[in-house]
Formats: structure tokens, C-alpha cells, sequence
């Protein structure tokens, strides 16, 4: 056999890049929508984020069109790769897919995806929670990803335990006296003084929820930070979230072993979290059924969760498209999707329909937890929240640092800030 | 058959002359042995060596892996070398490479030379060092979770049962309790292979040498570290070096125990787990390929290290400079040539 040389190696390699480089070019040439068939529509969405009744009902004919929707469910894990990598080929891309609550992340491609106002998605507005309709709507004003559910939060907390350490427990009484933060925090060390309980599982949980229920976030519409300005809602988050962690009322666990112990054994009494934190807490302590309650958050309510849907340009019939989106998202399918899969609708005309059922099956006694979102998604603030903002997770981290690393919350605060303006600038952005 | 087929009377040429055909006869003769190797060669084109060169492409723009590329020339490398947190990977990953990988070949020699010794159900202790290799990762970082729980694992409650700290470590949210831990789950991991590793190594050893010893009343310390350990070194060598390689490139670990973030402090944060953070939880594809070829540079600076350790060293025995690892094994083989004589 003869030797290869070093040149006939080189050559090779190099030819061999040049042939990828042709392969993926060539690559572009492979079809565009996941179906050939003009009379399909594909939709991606994930389990448990679409209604079944609805899917099966387009299945058979999209009301008021020619098309057929055929529904197909990409592995949940990885969702955004999977769709981004699709939309960077322009290869098989869906004509319709679900998009989770991170939606802000597709706002520097917005031009990827249909603008459904053209369609009149601006004369159903109104049927909508407006802080829900409002995330969809891009920093320069196109309406591109369309409301399915929506997740407005509440204070769970364990009545028993509650009751046992002498502090009020009916939700009426646990709302009135956890009016501010500061109410919350005295409550929480009378919790930990007398039952050893404490009132949320960490400190990430706390901030990143106080800030889901501001009407200001990181960045402002234009992309500005907030943060540093010298009153700003993520500073107030934080000095509340650090005076929480100083009184000794979160939990200090940072993973999912530790946080699911502790709710099981009422090691944590309480947390703060979305409507379908219930169906998590169902399946992780089916024992402590019937002794969990709901109470108002102190301030307002926020938002955790609930997704979008979207039309990517390269659709074969957005027009078709958007009447399965505005018909699948009515009214009346979102609460039959409720009683199907537990999503909380996003139009308030759903949960006055009176077609909903309360899904929690005594899981919180007698309270009735549909009406308590019912009530909590009426104080929901609107908020924008930016692209840059998982630029910012520098905030959680080091609020992390603080609670299980004892770092001293003025240098945390500091590094959070360098750090994620370091970032910003690499990307572009002035300060 | 194939030169049948060329149409080039066969006596006219010349026989076990390949060279002297045209080439083009030469190409057509053999075009069905590169058709057999074809398949690996198309797919590593595909799966390899696009993705090598796309990622270097990458490295250079500024791309959410969906929109238009931006060209930013070396600034998501300039951005790398002064980026804390990326040092602080290098740091990590070095810190739990040398946790890990020093107790773990130890061990994994110490239980191949036991293996080795004739002993019942031999093959059952074979089986059960190797079945953690091949245990589901996902599974066993749901295991290592639940042991080392902060406030519920079997770990602390062990530590407090024998009277340790009343507070138990904080394995998951101590920086060095993480490392800790992360290193026990390699060690975990990879020792039964180690072991097999070894224990192939010690079966190529003559058995007359250990008879001699024996013989001439060594004890079984004397024999492992007089007879053994010298004998292995080739072998030693080779795991270390994919010791190196996979303790250089660690990311399960961390990233199935503590998520994508590395946990508190980003104390578990490795360089691999940080380049798929950044392309994959951040979509800052640019920076993560930057990361990866900065992981390139380091493990190209390590083997070259490992190289020149390996070949530059004089010969104790005989103070001859011996050019290379393979250059050893032949030596070795010259050396058991003797003994065997």
C-alpha cells in the first residue's frame, strides 16, 4: 500500500469541506413545508398545548376554508432548536406551530413570521386579556404570535399547616394580611417561628414572580435596561427578595429533589406559581390533597407561562392558517380545551362561559380554584417583556449566590449588572 | 475479473506492476472498494466535516441559528478571553477532571489487580464493575440528586448518623460540593471500565513473572508495584489519555444534575455545558462555537503536552531516547522476549 502524503491529505480534506459546504448548499433546495400536499396544514405544537376536540375537528376541515389541518407533535425537548433550525433551512417548515411563553426570543426574526393583523387579528383584541394580547405584539408593533393560554398566578399555601402555627389560614384571611411584600415577609417569619415551614421553596422563585407581576421588566420597548436606573422594578424585586432571604422564610432549595421533598413533607408551605402548577403539585404530593389553599399575592397578580401561535412566511395559505387560529382560540374551544387538558384560557369570555369545570377535584377543599384565577387574571398588569431578557438571567443567578453562597447582595448586584451588560455590548447594544 | 473488463489484453501487461497501468484502468479496477468505504466517508462528510467547518464559519458572526448572520470578525473571540465566566469553566472543569481522574484510575487498578487474583465468581465481579458504564445517565443523576440532596439525601443523613456535621455539606449548592459530587459520579461511572481496561492489560503480563516473585517470596504489594504497575505503563498511559480527553469534554454530569446553568455559582459549570448553554439556552450560536474551538486549542495544547512527555523522556535503564509511545510497546515486547527465553 502506498503512503498517503501530506498533500494528497491536505487536498482531500479540503475537497471534502468543499463538498459539504456544496451539500448543505444544495440542501436548500429540498421542500419548504412539511407537506407537498396543498390542502394540508401542518401545525407543531406539544402535548397538553393545544385542545384534542379542536385538532380532531381541523383534522376533518378548517371551518370556513378548503384546508385540512394535519397536527404533528416534534420532541418537546429541544422545541426552539428544533423550530429554529427548520426556519434557518427553510426546509419543512410547519404552516402553523405553537410557540411557549419564551415568544420574546423570536422578536429579532419577527420578519420569519405573518403579520395577523392583516387578517383583522386587531378586531378580536378586545375578546382577549390585553396584558396576554400585548406579549404577542413585537417591539415595532406587528401582532405575530397569537394568544392561547395564559397563566396567571396565585399564592398556594398549606392551610393545615397555617392553621397549626396560629397565623390566619382561610384564603379570605391569608389574602388580607399578605397585602405588600413586607406583610408577606413578617407572615413568613411568624410561619417559620412557629412551624418551622418556610414560605417558598427559593429565592429565584420569589424574584423572578415579583417581576412577573410588574408592568415594568429589564428592558423598555425600545430595548434600553431599566435596571439601572436609580428606582427600577428589577432592584425593588431584588431588595425584597434579599430581605426575604435574610429573614430566613425560603427554603433554599435549588433543585428539583430538595423542592419536591420539601412540599411532600410541608418542610415548604407555600409558593407562588401559575394556575397549572396545581396539575404538577396533583402528581408530585398526591397526599397533601385537600390541604392546600389559595390566597392572593401581595400587590397584584402576575404572569407565568402560556403560549403562543404563529404563521411562518413560508405558509402555503396564512389567510387559511389564521381562521384555524382565530377559530381554534374562540371562546367556547378554549374552555372545552380546559376541561380536555387544564389550559387556562386566555379570553375572559372562556371562564364566564359557564362550559368550564374546576379541574382541581378538592385539591384545595371547597375553594373553588378556577373562580380564585378567575379573579387573580383581572389584576394581571400589562408588561413587555424584551428578547435581551435571557441575556439578564446574570439576575437569578446571582440572587442564587446571595441565598445558597452567602454573597453579599451589594456585590451580587453589581456582578449581575457588569455581567449582563457585557453581554448586551458584544450583541450590539449602547448602553 | 475486474481487469477483464478493462479490455487491456492481460498478457500484454505485466503482472503485480499495478503502477504501470493507466490510471484510469487503475480507477475503474478499485471503484468498487471505494464504493464499499463510500458510506462512512459520505456520512462523515455530512455529519463531521460540514459541521466542523460551518461551526468555524459561525464562530465569526453574531447568529440566533434562525435569522441573518452577522459578520463580527474575532469579537466573539476577543469577548472569550476576557469573559470570567469562561475561565471560570476552564477552571471547573480542570478542578473536577483532576477529582475525578486521580482516585478513579487508583481504584480501577487496585480492582483489576484483585479481579485479576484467582478468586470465585470472577466473571459476576467483572459484570457488576462494568454495569455502571452502561447504566442510563439520566437515571443515575435522578440517584446521585436524591443522595445528595442539601436537605433530604441519604448523604447528609448518613453524616449526621455518624455524628458528623448536624447541618450535613450542601453538596448541590457548595461549590466545592458540587464539584465533589460531580467528580464521585465519573468516578462512579468510568472506574468498572478503567478496571477492564487494566485487567486486559494485566492478562498480556507473562504469568511466570508472577510465579518467580512468588517464588523468590514477594509479597503482593511488592508484586503489584514492582511487577505490575511498570509493565502497565503503555496501558496506564492510554487511560489517562482518554481520561483527559472525556474529563476535558464533561457535560452530562453536570448538566443532567444540575441543568443547564451549572448550579449555584455556576460552580458545575463545564466548558462543554457552557458552549451548549450559549447555543442552545441562549441561542448565541456564534459564541458557543467560539467556545468550541477555544476547547479545541486546549485540548491541542494538552495532547501536544502529553506527546512530548511521552517521547522526550531518556530510558532509565538504558539512557536511550526512545522516539515514541509505539517505539515502547515494541521495546516491551523485546523485554518479555527475553524473560520469556
Amino acid at each position: 500500500m502506498t503512503a498517503l502524503s501530506r498533500r494528497s491529505l491536505l487536498a482531500g480534506t479540503m475537497g471534502a469541506s468543499l463538498l459539504a459546504v456544496a451539500g448543505g448548499l444544495t440542501g436548500c433546495a429540498s421542500q419548504t413545508s412539511v407537506s407537498t400536499d396543498p390542502r394540508e396544514l401542518v401545525l407543531w405544537y406539544w402535548n397538553r398545548s393545544m385542545g384534542p376536540g379542536v385538532l380532531k375537528q381541523a383534522a376533518r376541515g378548517i371551518p370556513g376554508t378548503s384546508k385540512f389541518l394535519v397536527s404533528q407533535q416534534p420532541p418537546n425537548t429541544n422545541w426552539d432548536t428544533k423550530l429554529r433550525t427548520s426556519l434557518a433551512g427553510r426546509a419543512y417548515v410547519p404552516d402553523i406551530t405553537a410557540i411557549n411563553s419564551n415568544v420574546s426570543l423570536y422578536f429579532p426574526d419577527q420578519s420569519m413570521f405573518v403579520d395577523l393583523n392583516q387578517f383583522g387579528a386587531q378586531d378580536l383584541k378586545h375578546r382577549y386579556f390585553p396584558w396576554k394580547w400585548d406579549y404577542g405584539i413585537t417591539p415595532n408593533g406587528r401582532m405575530c404570535f397569537f394568544p392561547i393560554d395564559s397563566g396567571p398566578t396565585g399564592f398556594y399555601y398549606r392551610y393545615d399547616i397555617f392553621a397549626k402555627a396560629g397565623l390566619p389560614s382561610e384564603p379570605e384571611a391569608v389574602s388580607a394580611s399578605i397585602r405588600t411584600w413586607d406583610d408577606w415577609i413578617e407572615f413568613g417569619r411568624k410561619l417559620k417561628a412557629n412551624a418551622g415551614s418556610h414560605m417558598l421553596m427559593d429565592s429565584v422563585q420569589l424574584f423572578s414572580q415579583i417581576i412577573n407581576a410588574s408592568p415594568e421588566r429589564y428592558f423598555s420597548r425600545t430595548g434600553k435596561p431599566l435596571y439601572m436606573n436609580a428606582t427600577s422594578a428589577v432592584r425593588d424585586a431584588w431588595n425584597i427578595t434579599v430581605r426575604a432571604i435574610k429573614a430566613g422564610i425560603l427554603g433554599n432549595q435549588q433543585l428539583a429533589t430538595d423542592q419536591n421533598a420539601a412540599w411532600i413533607s410541608g418542610k415548604t408551605a407555600g409558593h407562588i406559581e401559575a394556575v397549572w402548577w396545581a396539575q404538577i403539585l396533583l402528581s408530585t404530593a398526591p397526599a397533601t390533597k385537600g390541604k392546600w389553599r389559595l390566597a392572593s399575592q401581595p400587590v397584584r397578580a402576575g404572569n407565568s407561562g402560556g403560549s403562543f401561535l404563529a404563521i411562518p412566511t413560508t405558509c402555503k395559505d396564512p389567510e387559511a392558517a389564521y381562521k384555524f387560529i382565530a377559530w381554534s382560540q374562540t371562546a367556547a374551544h378554549q374552555a372545552q380545551t380546559y376541561n380536555e387538558v387544564q389550559l387556562f384560557p386566555s379570553t375572559p369570555d372562556a371562564l364566564t362561559s359557564g362550559i368550564m369545570k374546576d379541574a382541581s377535584r378538592g385539591f384545595f377543599g371547597s375553594q373553588n380554584s378556577l373562580d380564585f384565577f378567575k379573579k387573580q387574571a383581572a389584576t394581571v398588569p400589562t408588561a413587555f417583556v424584551s428578547p435581551y431578557e435571557q441575556i439578564a438571567n446574570f439576575f437569578t443567578t446571582e440572587i442564587t449566590n446571595v441565598e445558597a453562597g452567602g454573597k453579599d447582595p451589594d456585590r451580587a448586584w453589581d456582578d449581575a449588572v457588569t455581567q449582563t451588560n457585557r453581554v448586551l455590548q458584544k450583541h450590539g447594544v449602547n448602553l | 475479473m475486474t481487469a477483464q473488463t478493462t479490455g487491456v489484453p492481460l498478457r500484454a501487461k505485466p503482472r503485480n506492476t499495478p503502477t504501470a497501468a493507466p490510471r484510469k484502468a487503475l480507477r475503474r479496477r478499485f471503484w468498487p472498494q471505494y464504493v464499499a468505504i463510500a458510506p462512512f466517508y459520505i456520512l462523515f462528510l455530512v455529519f463531521g466535516a460540514f459541521p466542523i467547518v460551518f461551526s468555524i464559519v459561525i464562530s465569526f458572526t453574531d447568529w440566533d441559528g434562525m435569522g441573518a448572520m452577522k459578520f463580527v470578525g474575532l469579537r466573539q473571540y476577543l469577548y472569550l478571553v476576557s469573559d470570567p465566566i469562561f475561565w471560570q469553566s476552564v477552571g471547573n472543569t480542570f478542578i473536577i477532571w483532576f477529582l475525578s481522574t486521580v482516585p478513579m484510575l487508583f481504584l480501577a487498578l487496585v480492582i483489576a489487580f484483585l479481579l485479576h487474583q484467582n478468586m470465585r465468581m470472577k466473571s459476576l465481579y467483572r459484570v457488576a464493575f462494568f454495569v455502571p458504564n452502561v447504566t442510563s445517565m439520566v437515571a443515575m443523576a435522578i440517584v446521585f440528586g436524591s443522595v445528595f440532596s442539601d436537605q433530604f439525601g441519604l448523604a447528609n443523613s448518613f453524616l449526621q448518623w455518624i455524628g458528623g456535621t448536624s447541618a450535613g455539606v450542601q453538596w448541590l449548592s457548595n461549590p466545592w460540593g458540587i464539584k465533589v459530587t460531580i467528580a464521585i459520579m465519573v468516578i462512579w461511572r468510568y472506574t468498572g471500565y478503567n478496571a477492564i481496561i487494566y485487567l486486559a492489560g494485566l492478562q498480556a503480563i507473562s504469568t511466570e513473572l508472577y510465579d518467580s516473585a512468588r517464588v523468590d517470596g514477594a509479597s503482593t504489594w511488592r508484586i503489584f508495584s514492582r511487577i505490575t504497575v511498570p509493565l502497565l505503563r503503555p496501558v496506564i498511559l492510554f487511560t489517562v489519555i482518554t481520561s483527559t480527553i472525556g474529563g476535558l469534554s464533561l457535560f452530562t454530569e453536570p448538566q443532567v444534575l444540575l441543568g443547564n446553568s451549572g448550579g449555584t455559582n455556576n460552580a458545575g459549570m463545564t466548558i462543554v455545558l457552557y458552549q451548549y448553554n450559549q447555543a442552545f439556552t441562549h441561542f448565541d450560536f456564534g459564541y458557543g462555537s467560539a467556545i468550541a474551538w477555544a476547547l479545541f486549542v486546549l485540548v491541542l495544547v494538552f495532547a501536544i503536552v502529553n506527546w512530548r512527555l511521552v517521547s522526550g523522556r531518556k530510558e532509565n535503564e538504558f539512557g536511550v531516547v526512545t522516539p515514541g509511545m509505539f517505539a515502547r510497546f515494541g521495546k516491551r515486547s523485546n523485554a518479555k522476549k527475553e524473560v520469556v527465553r
